[in-house]
């Protein structure tokens, strides 16, 4: 009893996986875009209002039609196809409502809720979209953000983006030694143990 | 020595002085108490290898339950965990205990319609809650899942893709729960772990015994447990710490997700909140009427996850409008085949 006790026969111990560092962008809170909320445009390292040109050179009717300007703008915003449906035509520094008249640039919610009815009521009740801040406002300030600093007016999906990494936990364990995609490294009841060899071995968790 | 006669007639040949014990029952009563004695050296031999550190202090022997404590108590415990948490970090930290407010009932919404499933939440909670790094322990485990279902038992946490959400897929991130009526709280023999009265379930790490009752008891998975020594850096260490919430632990003990408490108890939101890029989560007060939890339960679809056990939780998922998806275009026949 004594010698099984000290000489420990069954050193079955589940390893600690080594360290994973986390990047610094996994971490970052800062809003996914950072609009200037400025009726700004930049050409050739110069920053200009939209006015300074649009005054002097007025743009042609038809939008739907290929861009000789602008030509960075991916428009994919579905059936809004045309750039008079949000800019003002009359006052360049502006939006347009309804009927016409100008939104400020800086209000680009008052636009978006034009057409996105359902996601602007819940907007406004701290409901779509990130609130920064305080929970409760009587303790600290909220801030909630606006609708471009999420999406991009001209293709307003949610973009993309690359995920953190997973867990890597006792449990789990390396699971690199099988090759991706099989049904195995999908398996989240695999458990991890390494034997007295040294070697790594994966085990089905039993039925 | 002993002649046939004597080996017959054991009782009557007893040692002087000990009345019905004989040379031979002494030996072998002897041998078996040395064997005995040592396989309980043997089983006490992992003690060698206790370090000073691992050695309860009279200090901490003596210290009562959470809710036995006397505020001058408290201050001393306090000053003790700061102490400890400087000895080994070489930082000092804030370390306070800060009780519920009232009038206040914490809960979380959460939209799995805006989730993109991008771990932003798991590795902010880390940050925030000094958990171990190595072996890693995170409170929040994104379920990625086929869409058209709930099926937890198929969901996978190992998805790598190079860019999320994924086609025909959506996410839902499990954390504690909160319950109101939580199994983890009734099963644990010592208690301690208990809810409070703005709905957080907490624990005690100094009277926490590690049996993981708990953690089998939780039907969300939402129960970690420090099976080796803790693996954290001073560079890492938030120094930020409540005593029921994020201060180091030791190993041995279970720990979960507090909502942040030592964020929420003074007005801020918890980390998890704070590093939504798609703002899919939610959290508040709900005995608010005009806060946004309030407003979600009120006018979006909501539900609970496996409500089928009666645990209540404070925890809710809540998905959006049809077609309010507007990059997800509808059956073309019916948004006009241009969406």
């Amino acid at each position: 009893m004594a010698g099984l006790l000290l000489a420990d026969p069954w050193q079955e111990a589940v390893p600690i996986p080594p360290k994973t560092d986390v990047p610094v962008w996994a971490t970052d809170t800062t809003p996914v875009r950072h609009p200037t909320l400025k009726p700004e445009t930049v050409i050739a390292g110069m920053t200009f209002r939209c006015s300074e040109c649009h005054d002097l050179f007025p743009s042609p009717p038809e939008t739907d039609r290929a861009l000789t300007q602008h030509r960075h703008i991916v428009l994919d915003h579905g059936i809004n196809a045309r750039c008079f449906n949000c800019h003002n035509r009359q006052d360049r520094n502006a939006f347009a409502d309804d009927r016409g008249d100008p939104i400020p640039f800086d209000q680009p919610p008052v636009l978006c809720a034009k057409c996105h009815g359902p996601v602007y009521r819940d907007w406004t009740h701290d409901v779509h979209g990130r609130t920064d801040g305080y929970w409760n406002d009587s303790l600290g300030s909220r801030r909630r953000l606006k609708c471009v600093e999420c999406h991009d007016p001209h293709a307003p999906a949610f973009q993309a983006m690359r995920p953190a990494r997973g867990p890597n936990t006792l449990r789990m364990g390396d699971q690199t030694h099988h090759p991706a995609g099989t049904e195995k490294t999908k398996n989240p009841l695999l458990i991890y143990r390494q034997t007295p060899s040294g070697r790594d071995v994966t085990h089905e968790r039993p039925e | 020595m002993n002649g046939p006669n004597d080996r017959q007639d054991e009782p009557q040949a007893a040692a002087p002085g000990s009345p019905g014990m004989t040379r031979r029952g002494f030996i072998r009563k002897s041998a078996v108490a040395a064997a005995g004695a040592a396989a309980v050296a043997a089983a006490l031999s992992p003690l060698r290898n206790i370090s000073p550190d691992h050695i309860p202090t009279l200090e901490q022997l003596l210290q009562k339950h959470y809710k036995e404590m006397t505020p001058e108590e408290m201050k001393a415990v306090l000053e003790r965990i700061s102490r400890e948490v400087e000895k080994r970090y070489a930082v000092r930290p804030q370390v306070a205990d800060i009780k519920p407010m009232t009038g206040v009932e914490f809960v979380y919404a959460l939209n799995i319609s805006r989730c993109i499933g991008c771990r932003r939440c798991v590795h902010a909670c880390v940050k925030e809650n000094n958990q171990s790094r190595s072996p890693e322990i995170q409170y929040i485990r994104v379920l990625k899942m086929e869409k058209g279902s709930i099926d937890v038992e198929t969901s996978d946490h190992h998805y790598d893709p190079p860019t999320v959400p994924e086609h025909e897929s959506y996410y839902m991130p499990v954390q504690c729960h909160q319950c109101a009526n939580p199994p983890c709280v009734k099963v644990c023999p010592v208690e301690a772990t208990w809810q409070e009265p703005d709905g957080i379930t907490v624990i005690d790490y100094d009277w926490c015994i590690g049996c993981r009752y708990c953690e089998a008891a939780c039907p969300y998975w939402a129960r970690r447990f420090n099976f080796a020594e803790p693996g954290l850096t001073a560079e890492e260490l938030n120094p930020n710490m409540a005593y029921l919430s994020n201060r180091p632990r030791a190993v041995g003990v279970m720990e979960k997700c507090t909502y942040c408490l030592h964020r929420t108890r003074v007005g801020r939101m918890p980390a998890c909140v704070e590093a939504c890029p798609t703002g899919s989560r939610k959290f508040g007060n709900v005995l608010d009427p005009k806060s946004e939890i309030a407003y979600i339960l009120r006018h979006k679809r909501v539900f609970v996850l496996k409500q089928e056990v009666g645990t209540l939780p404070r925890f809710f998922y809540y998905f959006d409008e049809r077609g309010s998806r507007y990059h997800e275009p509808l059956d073309p026949a019916v948004s006009g085949g241009d969406a």
